[in-house]
């Protein structure tokens, strides 16, 4: 997860959403040293140097954290690039990847981490806004004028709802310590148990968790925080609570195939687990 | 995406797993049946076809006739059907149900087996096995057949190859000759691998091409529009806590522009629906853009109803823009949503 050191390469970076969300996170303070794409004719973007490979962007610049805004269909290649040149944060933005490829991605990740503990690779997304430390440092897509700096961490599922807690919780509670957007495909890099334990190691005390129908990350994710003993206020708000069963809702990760992936499911064992789980938005975080 | 039993195994049968001698109708006018005793299955994308009357039996040619007749026009729990596909009816000894699927707590390829397989298996979850895909292979492997093995490997191969992101074989049956059959397969396909899959290009809709927009259609009357999955769900939960009904699931994404935004507004219109909530969080979006759909929208017909609230990007300049054109806006979702409900509320 993010410090606020981070020296950040922009994979696709000569693509529009990449070169647009360049500008709009150097303009943060986000320190970029980078970027990396194929198309030979473009040297530099926003003044950022453009290299036509990982490994030599890594090798000259010393980046250790990438974002990559490349087309679906390239994403496994890249993450293998980004992977293999020695990259140990990797934020994937991009979205319709198909599964196959984001359990390979995953698979390569997991074996990595199996044999260096000290040095874990992170992989955020994909289909994610990306992670951002108010004030500090933005490594994502997320509007950063909805985000004030403060004490809340945010995990999220979903994008537009994570500006949506943001700007009620900057505005209306005690702001944003963290924002991580951990993306709505059924299979993503980081879940809400491993966001948690970033919340735990930085004694982070309020976490808002944004959550969708489909799967059991949060019960699960919030189970293991709980088991590690972590005392702090954590409070959930679902989206989906009126969609129908086995009907995708936008994100390929929100369908429900069984009972236990309703909302009324997820609710009802974190209220067992002593669990607020919050129904409106501006409830979040508001002093009772 | 769900493909059609017909198109499943078809696939099936291509990496060598088993199904029975078939014969798929579009249409139906009059023919023999190839195969006799025989089954006659609707095509449709729905749960349970049994149960609901979309799986009939003929002995002979004149049943098979009149059955076809009334099956190939006939509606399942509401869907007409892409077609019916007659299969020969084999004698069967046991029935097994076997699933392959990616585990998303694990994130990693899954299996499920049991050896009560058929129409009751969702009441014989005790005998159902799952685990990681290499352990129930050796499990299978030990208990069971080694044609069992067979299917299973068979099974990955087309998730890996196709992919496949759910194959469910229920049942596969032991025929009185001793072979395993697949005689009911359900396939979901990712759309995602559209790019290097053969396949899907044939399996996919030219309207699911076309898509502007993700838009799933509900039973209510009040359309929901949103840019971002997440927050279109939450409107329609903050429409629901309030009595209302959303009529759609309308995502118009991140970036949307007026046209996209002015299409979404005229299908729920020209699907009868006057009264829409706009939730726009311009994160990617330009509200501006937004805002001109509207207006134009609005223009063109002046008998709907539309509550708005926009925040991010240009917000201030798209506000500025709906109110000189008479146009409320709103600046908070709930706040939108409580004077939609209270319109509702006078008008009922």
């Amino acid at each position: 997860m993010l410090e606020g050191n981070e020296r950040v390469c922009v994979q696709g970076i000569t693509g529009k959403y990449g070169k647009f969300h360049t500008k709009k996170m150097k303009d943060y303070g986000t320190n970029i040293v980078c970027g990396v794409s194929p198309n030979k004719t473009v040297s530099e973007v926003h003044g950022v140097k453009v290299y036509s490979d990982m490994q030599s962007a890594v090798n000259e610049t010393g980046a250790d954290t990438t974002i990559l805004f490349v087309p679906a269909k390239f994403v496994l290649n890249a993450t293998m690039d980004a992977i293999n040149s020695g990259i140990k944060k990797i934020i994937i933005i991009s979205e319709h990847v198909p599964q196959l490829d984001s359990l390979k991605i995953i698979k390569k990740m997991s074996e990595i981490n199996h044999n260096h503990h000290n040095d874990k690779i992170t992989i955020i997304g994909p289909n994610c806004p990306g992670i951002m430390i108010p004030d500090v440092i933005k490594v994502g897509i997320m509007p950063e004028s909805a985000f004030k700096s403060g004490d809340i961490a945010i995990i999220s599922r979903s994008g537009t709802l994570m500006y949506e807690v943001a700007k009620h919780l900057s505005t209306r509670s005690t702001g944003v310590k963290i924002a991580m957007g951990l993306g709505g495909d059924p299979i993503i890099g980081t879940n809400i148990a491993e966001a948690m334990d970033y919340v735990i190691e930085k004694n982070i005390r309020k976490v808002a968790i944004i959550g969708e129908v489909g799967g059991n990350d949060e019960i699960s994710g919030i189970k293991k925080a709980l088991a590690m003993n972590y005392n702090g206020n954590i409070q959930t708000f679902f989206a989906g609570r009126t969609a129908p069963k086995g009907k995708t809702m936008g994100h390929a990760g929100a369908i429900i195939k069984g009972f236990e992936e309703t909302i009324e499911h997820k609710e009802q064992v974190l209220n067992e687990m002593g669990i607020r789980t919050i129904k409106k938005i501006d409830d979040l975080f508001i002093r009772v | 995406m769900k493909i059609q039993e017909y198109l499943a195994k078809g696939i099936l049968g291509s990496y060598g797993i088993t199904v029975p001698s078939s014969k798929f109708f579009s249409s139906y006018s009059g023919s023999d049946s190839p195969f006799l005793p025989c089954v006659l299955k609707s095509q449709v994308l729905i749960g349970s076809r049994m149960k609901n009357g979309g799986i009939l039996f003929a002995d002979n040619q004149e049943e098979f006739k009149s059955k076809m007749s009334i099956l190939i026009n006939k509606p399942i729990k509401g869907t007409k059907p892409e077609g019916i596909l007659v299969e020969k009816k084999l004698e069967i000894k046991q029935e097994y149900y076997c699933s392959i699927f990616i585990n998303r707590l694990e994130r990693d390829i899954f299996l499920s087996f049991s050896e009560c397989g058929g129409i009751n298996i969702e009441e014989n979850t005790d005998s159902l096995k799952t685990g990681k895909y290499e352990d129930m292979v050796d499990y299978i492997s030990e208990k069971y057949n080694q044609d069992f093995v067979k299917i299973v490997k068979s099974l990955k191969k087309i998730m890996e190859k196709e992919d496949a992101t759910y194959i469910e074989i229920n049942p596969i049956a032991l025929t009185v000759e001793s072979k395993l059959v697949a005689l009911d397969c359900v396939m979901d396909l990712d759309e995602n691998a559209y790019f290097r899959n053969g396949h899907l290009k044939n399996y996919m809709n030219l309207s699911d091409q076309k898509e502007q927009f993700h838009y799933v259609k509900l039973d209510g009357d009040i359309g929901i529009i949103g840019c971002g999955a997440g927050i279109v769900m939450a409107t329609m939960d903050a429409i629901s806590m309030k009595g209302g009904k959303p009529a759609d699931f309308l995502d118009i994404g991140g970036g949307a522009e007026k046209d996209i935004t002015l299409n979404a507004l005229k299908m729920l219109y020209d699907s009868g629906i006057k009264r829409i909530v706009m939730n726009i969080f311009g994160g990617i979006t330009n509200c501006d853009e937004i805002a001109k759909a509207v207006i134009e929208f609005k223009n063109e017909n002046i008998d709907a109803s539309i509550f708005i609230r926009l925040a991010g990007n240009n917000s201030e300049i798209a506000k500025r823009m709906l109110e000189n054109a008479g146009i409320k806006t709103y600046e908070y979702m709930y706040e939108m949503v409580n004077s939609c409900m209270e319109e509702v509320k006078c008008n009922a």
